[in-house]
């Protein structure tokens, strides 16, 4: 074990912080699955409209690896299907009904799960439908099964602003956690890395190698991670998985039934009452929000507000998102603001260029706060990168599309939501997230 | 000032693709967001934004001129009364200075804002705030007594030549304002080359420079021959507190070491930059008096405090040299880079018989290396990581 400390970052000041309790979440009568959450896979389905499905019954499966299918979150009938421009498939709407029936798997014991094969655990998961919900690095893609990955990575923290506090989310499922770990611990010839901050509720878990970490976000970050623990090489894949669904990875190997419930945070400036919710996988943001906004003109989010992603009222919460935030939409237009000194209440800068404490709690507005221009390196991304990365040469090199430099800068070990800070502080407006993303394509493409 | 946001926001139409004023639209968009902050919302993830942004940066370094502005005035009426040995107030030196330099200032604007709203109306991108940071920069690198029309085509040629032929802020490679002041030093040397003093005063007036005193005598010792100058007082204290003649805002090194400081604490200038910068100046100029017993070069025995306060050095590191755009883009490589700039200042001050002043040189000579110095530090990062994954 060994403990990391990370000094560049930032923890975002952000109001509206959800209440340290789980509430109960208002019911919804839908779920969905939205095949574009998924990076490159294409779907194809296995349901048609009016078509009746159980908890687990597979929805979905990738046509370019037909093993890796979706299991349906809830049981009812299949309401809609949506597509989108090009007969993309959008969402596979699911209209639950009062019986929320299971698909019935082989359960086990805790030793029964300690004494299975690499394949009985993988097979299991396969045919759970359950497998899209490990991530592989690089790539932040879902992994191809076949390939052993080198270590496993869990990240037991979550930094991002406004995100469900693991240590709330995760405080009754120990067991079930490790349940999750001694299965999955199967699955690679390498380690299961689990990092926490210190003192977490997390540091008794057995069968994996536990590190902590401490410094701002984005710490919690499995990149930051894999770059700080164990560097991830050309033609290395590691897995990783969120902590949560560990937990249910743990319960479908005891039960032998899917679980698709998990916390999830609805908070952010605009939300009246912000808290830590249970809702289930495909979740409608209508229920949660509906008479929960402080204002009209707001923007939802599905996800953080770094990362995520932009929703209307009637669009579900994202297949990985455990957070949905809410932020104002109304800009206000000072009186020649670039010469105002600015105060706590109106300016919130990483550079300290206003007059502003910045200890206070910031309700963000969805204002660009200036104008695109071209990069003016005043090293606002390098003080968030903890890595040892250039920024600023990786991303003109991404520019320039030279796969071989971005390759030898050390694209292979990140992934765009770890550069998402640096298009939070960069006085250019400049989309440094968005360019990696575009990297990673490239890089992709060419391996 | 509502009505005013309002009124704008009413004329705007006139300005949308395919109205008669349309090919306006860069000037309209630069009044509206200058006058108002903008109302450009986030369009992607991150959904929310930094306060900074580039109008911040760059009106923060227009700020923190202003004091030199102020001094420069004053120094301008405290030299021209002295050269006609008149008894002045402060005050009215003040006002002195500001006739004489007021002119100077609206000429450089008038030229930098012609050229950089035509290229932005031209090839139909926005109005960049930098071109403000340019023409606040060129009047104070200039003599106060420098012809309006060859201002005029200097800042045009630093801002066409220096900036935008490479598209704009942030692609350029030369500092613009150092581009034009080295279009008039090699234009029109009699000006500025700065072996003579430049100051308003009578006709035929001259003087030796602080840096030409030890260049123009063999075998001297510097500090001795600056302290034999009785025409201006060239004592260490005096030539950093700046009453002496130059151009019109580097001669007051203590509110440009005040300048650096807060540019530094907010951020916007690298301390890397300026402490490679002093100890480049301070290691070539120790060299420089280990050799110069050997020499008749009088240059070489200037001690390293009194080149920290002659000449433009300490105002050509703190504002052209920390320039992030031009400079080195690793922290590694602003070290290197200032370090030569302080270097390279000394060695044409000290060898070169035809420049007393190195810094502008040195600086624009860094701005050429500067990528090939990030090229080695990116090059040294990158088999550090190929040597973690072999």
């Amino acid at each position: 074990m060994s403990h990391i400390k990370i000094k560049k970052g930032h923890d975002i000041k952000i109001s509206g912080l959800p209440e340290a309790n789980i509430a109960l979440a208002p019911a919804a009568s839908v779920l969905a699955l939205l095949p574009s959450d998924f990076k490159g896979v294409k779907p194809k389905l296995m349901v048609k409209i009016g078509d009746n499905v159980k908890i687990g019954s597979p929805i979905f499966f990738d046509k370019l690896n037909p093993d890796v299918k979706w299991a349906s979150p809830g049981s009812g009938v299949i309401k809609d299907i949506k597509y989108g421009p090009r007969r993309v498939i959008e969402k596979i709407e699911i209209e639950l009904d009062k019986s929320q029936e299971s698909i019935d798997f082989k359960s086990h014991s805790m030793d029964d799960i300690s004494n299975l094969s690499k394949s009985e655990v993988l097979e299991a998961i396969l045919e759970a439908n359950l497998f899209p919900h490990f991530r592989q690095r690089p790539f932040n893609t879902i992994p191809d099964h076949k390939i052993v990955p080198r270590d496993i990575f869990i990240s037991g923290l979550n930094t991002a602003p406004l995100a469900v506090d693991l240590e709330i989310a995760m405080n009754d499922e120990l067991e079930n956690f490790q349940a999750g770990i001694n299965a999955i611990g199967k699955l690679t010839d390498g380690n299961v890395y689990l990092t926490n901050k210190v003192n977490s509720r997390l540091s008794n878990i057995k069968n994996v190698k536990i590190n902590t970490i401490e410094g701002p976000h984005p710490s919690g970050n499995v990149s930051i991670q894999v770059h700080h623990i164990s560097h991830l090489k050309p033609a290395e894949f590691i897995w990783t998985i969120n902590p949560q669904d560990v937990v249910m990875l743990g319960k479908f190997f005891t039960n032998g039934i899917y679980d698709p419930s998990k916390i999830i945070s609805v908070a952010g400036p605009c939300v009246k009452d912000p808290t830590h919710l249970r809702i289930k996988t495909g979740y409608p943001l209508e229920p949660l929000l509906k008479a929960n906004l402080l204002s009209d003109d707001v923007r939802m989010i599905s996800g953080d507000v770094l990362t995520g992603r932009e929703c209307s009222l009637n669009d579900y919460i994202s297949f990985y998102d455990s957070s949905v935030s809410v932020i104002s939409n109304e800009i206000k237009r000072e009186f020649i603001g670039m010469l105002n000194p600015g105060s706590s209440f109106s300016r919130y800068s990483l550079t300290p260029v206003f007059f502003s404490l910045s200890k206070m709690l910031f309700p963000f507005t969805s204002s660009q706060n200036g104008n695109h221009r071209s990069v003016v390196p005043i090293n606002s991304w390098e003080r968030v990168l903890p890595m040892d990365i250039l920024p600023n040469e990786l991303y003109r090199s991404i520019i320039a599309e030279d796969v071989e430099e971005m390759e030898s800068l050390g694209l292979f070990e990140c992934d765009d939501e770890d550069f998402a800070l640096c298009s939070f502080a960069c006085p250019s407006k400049t989309d440094v997230s968005g360019v990696i993303r575009r990297g990673l394509d490239i890089l992709q493409a060419e391996v | 000032m509502n009505w005013l946001l309002n009124y704008l926001l009413k004329i705007k139409p006139n300005f949308d693709e395919g109205q008669k004023l349309s090919w306006l639209y860069p000037l309209y968009e630069a009044t509206e967001t200058i006058l108002f902050s903008t109302d450009a919302k986030t369009k992607s993830a991150p959904h929310i934004r930094d306060s900074i942004d580039i109008k911040r940066v760059m009106i923060l370094v227009v700020v923190t001129l202003i004091p030199c502005y102020v001094f420069g005035a004053m120094n301008v009426g405290y030299q021209n009364a002295l050269s006609f040995g008149l008894e002045r107030t402060w005050i009215e030196n003040l006002i002195f200075g500001a006739k004489t330099i007021i002119p100077i200032i609206v000429v450089t604007f008038i030229a930098g804002a012609f050229w950089e709203i035509l290229f932005a109306i031209v090839r139909k991108h926005e109005i960049s705030e930098g071109f403000l940071v340019t023409c606040a920069l060129i009047p104070l690198t200039m003599p106060p007594s420098i012809p309006l029309w060859q201002l005029f085509i200097a800042t045009s040629f630093g801002i066409v030549i220096g900036k935008e032929i490479f598209g704009g802020v942030g692609m350029n490679i030369f500092n613009p304002a150092l581009t034009a002041r080295c279009f008039i030093f090699f234009s029109y040397p009699s000006k500025i080359s700065g072996d003579m003093v430049w100051l308003v005063g009578p006709d035929g007036y001259s003087g030796a420079t602080a840096l030409s005193v030890p260049a123009s005598t063999k075998s001297g010792d510097a500090v001795s021959l600056l302290e034999g100058i009785t025409q201006f007082d060239y004592s260490w204290m005096n030539l950093a507190s700046g009453w002496i003649p130059g151009s019109i805002g580097e001669t007051n090194k203590f509110i440009i070491f005040l300048a650096a400081v807060v540019l530094m604490l907010m951020k916007l200038i690298s301390w890397r930059v300026i402490l490679g910068g002093v100890s480049g100046l301070f290691a070539m100029s120790y060299i420089g008096t280990l050799i110069a017993p050997f020499s008749d070069n009088s240059m070489l025995s200037i001690p390293p405090h009194y080149h920290l306060v002659m000449g433009s050095f300490a105002f050509g590191l703190t504002f052209m040299a920390t320039e992030p755009v031009t400079g080195s883009h690793t922290d590694t490589g602003r070290l290197i880079y200032g370090f030569l700039i302080g270097a390279l200042t000394v060695i044409i001050r000290s060898i070169n018989p035809a420049y007393p002043e190195g810094v502008m040189l040195a600086i624009l000579l860094m701005n050429a290396f500067a990528s090939l110095i990030d090229y080695f530090v990116v090059k040294v990062n990158i088999s550090k990581r190929m040597a973690r994954y072999a």
